[in-house]
C-alpha cells in the first residue's frame, strides 16, 4: 500500500495517501494522529522478572512436580511384568529348532514350547504383549508404503493400489490387498496359555482378542470393502500380500466383526511402532472374581507353559521377539 | 508482534538518553548472541526429541493398548513444541498489549484447532491418501501420561533460560532493566504521589521573584497552559 502510493515529494511516508487526497489546496500534517494505537500508548501489562515472582515460582514448580514424580515412580514400581525372549538363538533355548529350521515359505507351522513360573500373582487385567527389537517399523520408505485408501474400504483403491505400496503392489498380475510393506510383514505368531495345575493336567487361559485396537482405527480407518458380509467376493481379483499364508478374508472367519481389514491383530500391526524395539499389545487376560488372582503364582501351581505355534519371522531380519505379561495398574 | 514490544516508555526514553546506546553499539544484535540464540534452538530441539523419546519406550494407555507409536510420538513432540514456542515468546515479551494477548493465546488456540481438524474423521473421509493420521490427536491427548510427558519438556525447555534472564537482569542490571524497574516503582506509587513531587521540584527550580504578596503567575507558566496555547497557534499557521 505505502509503495504503490509513493510520491517523491514526501520525505516521510506518513500521510501520502491523505495529502495525495488533499489536492493542490491543503496540505495536511504528516504527523501520527494522536491515538493511542499509533502512538505506542496501548493499555499493556508490562511485567517485570523481579525475586519475588520468579523464586515463588520455581519453588511451586518444585512442589508441583516432585510429588508427581514421587507417585509415578511408586505406582511404576509396583507394575508386575514378566518377559519371555523366544528367540531360539542359543542351542539350549526351547524354540532353537523352530527358529534354525523354519523359513518364510514352510508349510508346516513350527511349534515350541517355553516353560516359566510367575514369581507373584497377577491381580486385574493382565495384558499379553509382543515385542520385537531391533525391528525398525519407523523407517521412512517402509512406513510410506501403505494404501490407506484401500485400507478404508475404497474400492477404486482396491483394484488399483498406490504407487507407494511398489514392489508389494500387484503380485501375478492381481493387485495386492492389503498392499505394502507393512501389511506384508505382519506379525503372525500365535501365542497361547496354558498353566498346569497340582495334578499336572494343562488348562487353557482364555485370551480375548477384542479391544486391542484403537477405536477410531476400529471404527472409521480402517474399513471392509462392500461391508463386513462376503468378503470373498468383496475381495475378488486381488491377490494376498507375498508373504502371507492366507488371504485377508481368513484372517478371523468365525467373527465377520474381526475378519478382513477389520482383524484387531492387523489393525494393531499397521499402527507402526516409534522406535525399533517396541511392544503391541496381543491379547487381553480378562480378570477374575475381585479376590482371585488372574495369574496366579508358583506356590499353588506348577509352572505354567506357553505354546508357540509358529509362523516365524527370517533369520535374516534378527529380531528378538519376545512376550511381555504385565497386569494393569491403577485401576484396581 | 514485535512493533507493539515496548521497554520504556517514550517519556523515559526521552529523560534517558543513554538507553539508545545499546542499539548504537549493536550490543543486542551481533554475531555472538545470533550464535547463543542458534545454541538454545539446537539445545531446546534437542530436548524436545529425547524427552518424549525416553517416555514413549515405555508408554501404555490405561486400557492397556500400546500407546508408542510413531503418530502418538509425533504429536506430542509437536504439541510440546508448539508450546514452548509460545511461553518463551510470552517470557520475551515485555510490553502486553490486546494485539499481543491475541496473537499469543491465538496461536495455541489455533494449533489445537487445526491439529483437531486435520485427524478428525471429516478430512479423512474426503482425503484418506493426504490425512492418515485419523484419531490420533483425540486419542493420544486424552492420555494423562502424554499431557505429564507435555508439561515436563516444556518445563525443562524453559526454565533454564528464565533463570538465566532473570539473574541477569538482578545481578548485571543493565540501563534499561534500572529504568523498566524505576517506571514499575513509578506507576505502582500512584500518580497523585508524582504530581505533588513535581510541584514541590519546580518550586525549588523556579528562579526567585519578588512579588511574595501574591500568588503570581508562577503557577500558570508552569502548568504549561498558556504554552499549549501558543503551539497550536503555530501549528494553525504552518
Amino acid at each position: 500500500m505505502m509503495a504503490s502510493s509513493y510520491n517523491a515529494k514526501e520525505e516521510d511516508g506518513h500521510n501520502s495517501g491523505a495529502s495525495n487526497n488533499g489536492g493542490a489546496g491543503v496540505v495536511k500534517s504528516k504527523k501520527p494522529d494522536n491515538t493511542a494505537f499509533k502512538q505506542q500508548r496501548l493499555p499493556a501489562w508490562q511485567p517485570i522478572l523481579t525475586a519475588g515472582t520468579v523464586l515463588p515460582a520455581f519453588f511451586v514448580i518444585g512442589l508441583i512436580f516432585i510429588p508427581i514424580g514421587i507417585g509415578l515412580y511408586v505406582t511404576s514400581n509396583n507394575i508386575k511384568e514378566y518377559e519371555i525372549d523366544y528367540t531360539g538363538a542359543d542351542i539350549n533355548d526351547a524354540c532353537y529348532n523352530c527358529a534354525k529350521n523354519f523359513s518364510w515359505n514352510s508349510t508346516m507351522p513350527c511349534v515350541c514350547s517355553v516353560p516359566f513360573t510367575l514369581e507373584q500373582p497377577f491381580e486385574s487385567n493382565v495384558f499379553m504383549y509382543y515385542g520385537l527389537s531391533n525391528f525398525y517399523q519407523n523407517h521412512r520408505r517402509y512406513v510410506k508404503s501403505r494404501d490407506d485408501s484401500q485400507l478404508n474400504g475404497d474400492r477404486s483403491a482396491l483394484a488399483n493400489p498406490s504407487k507407494e505400496c511398489e514392489p508389494y503392489r500387484t503380485s501375478e498380475g492381481q493387485p495386492i490387498a492389503p498392499c505394502g510393506a507393512i501389511a506384508n510383514s505382519l506379525f503372525n505368531d500365535t501365542l497361547e496359555l496354558y498353566y498346569i495345575d497340582s495334578n499336572g493336567s494343562r488348562n487353557m487361559i482364555p485370551l480375548v482378542k477384542k479391544g486391542i485396537a484403537w477405536w477410531t482405527d476400529k471404527h472409521v480407518k480402517f474399513r471392509n470393502p462392500g461391508g463386513n458380509d462376503n468378503l470373498t467376493v468383496a475381495f475378488q481379483g486381488t491377490s494376498k500380500p507375498v508373504n502371507w499364508r492366507k488371504p485377508v478374508f481368513e484372517m478371523d472367519p468365525s467373527d465377520p466383526e474381526n475378519n478382513g481389514f477389520i482383524n484387531e491383530d492387523f489393525i494393531v500391526w499397521m499402527r507402526t511402532a516409534a522406535l525399533p524395539t517396541f511392544r503391541k499389545l496381543y491379547r487381553i487376560i480378562q480378570k477374575k472374581s475381585s479376590t482371585t488372582p488372574t495369574l496366579p503364582r508358583r506356590v499353588q501351581i506348577e509352572p505354567g507353559t506357553l505354546t508357540l505355534r509358529d509362523d516365524h519371522y527370517p533369520c535374516e531380519l534378527q529380531p528378538t521377539p519376545n512376550i511381555a505379561d504385565t497386569p494393569q495398574h491403577n485401576r484396581n | 508482534m514485535g512493533i507493539f514490544d515496548q521497554d520504556v516508555s517514550d517519556q523515559n526514553s526521552l529523560c534517558y538518553p543513554s538507553l539508545y546506546k545499546p542499539g548504537q553499539q549493536n550490543l543486542l544484535f551481533n554475531k555472538r548472541q545470533f550464535f547463543l540464540c542458534t545454541l538454545q534452538g539446537l539445545g531446546t530441539s534437542f530436548l524436545l526429541f529425547f524427552i518424549p523419546y525416553g517416555a514413549f519406550s515405555v508408554m501404555v494407555k490405561e486400557e492397556g493398548s500400546h500407546f508408542s507409536d510413531q503418530q502418538a510420538f509425533a504429536v506430542t513432540i509437536a504439541t510440546s513444541l508448539v508450546i514452548v514456542v509460545s511461553v518463551q515468546i510470552g517470557l520475551d515479551t515485555h510490553y502486553w498489549t490486546v494485539v499481543n494477548h491475541v496473537f499469543i493465546w491465538g496461536s495455541l488456540v489455533a494449533y489445537f484447532a487445526i491439529l483437531f481438524a486435520m485427524q478428525s474423521d471429516g478430512i479423512f473421509g474426503i482425503f484418506p491418501r493426504n490425512f492418515p493420521f485419523i484419531g490420533t490427536a483425540r486419542n493420544c491427548l486424552s492420555a494423562a501420561s502424554v499431557w505429564l510427558v507435555i508439561v515436563l519438556t516444556a518445563v525443562v525447555c524453559l526454565v533454564p533460560g528464565l533463570a538465566v534472564s532473570f539473574l541477569r537482569a538482578q545481578l548485571f542490571p543493565t540501563l534499561t532493566d534500572k529504568v523498566r524497574c524505576l517506571q514499575q516503582s513509578r506507576k505502582r506509587r500512584g500518580p497523585r504521589e508524582q504530581n505533588l513531587r513535581r510541584g514541590r521540584r519546580t518550586s525549588s527550580r523556579r528562579s526567585a521573584y519578588a512579588f511574595s504578596h501574591q500568588q503570581g503567575f508562577g503557577e500558570l507558566i508552569t502548568s504549561g497552559r498558556n504554552m499549549r496555547r501558543m503551539n497550536t497557534y503555530l501549528e494553525r499557521n504552518q
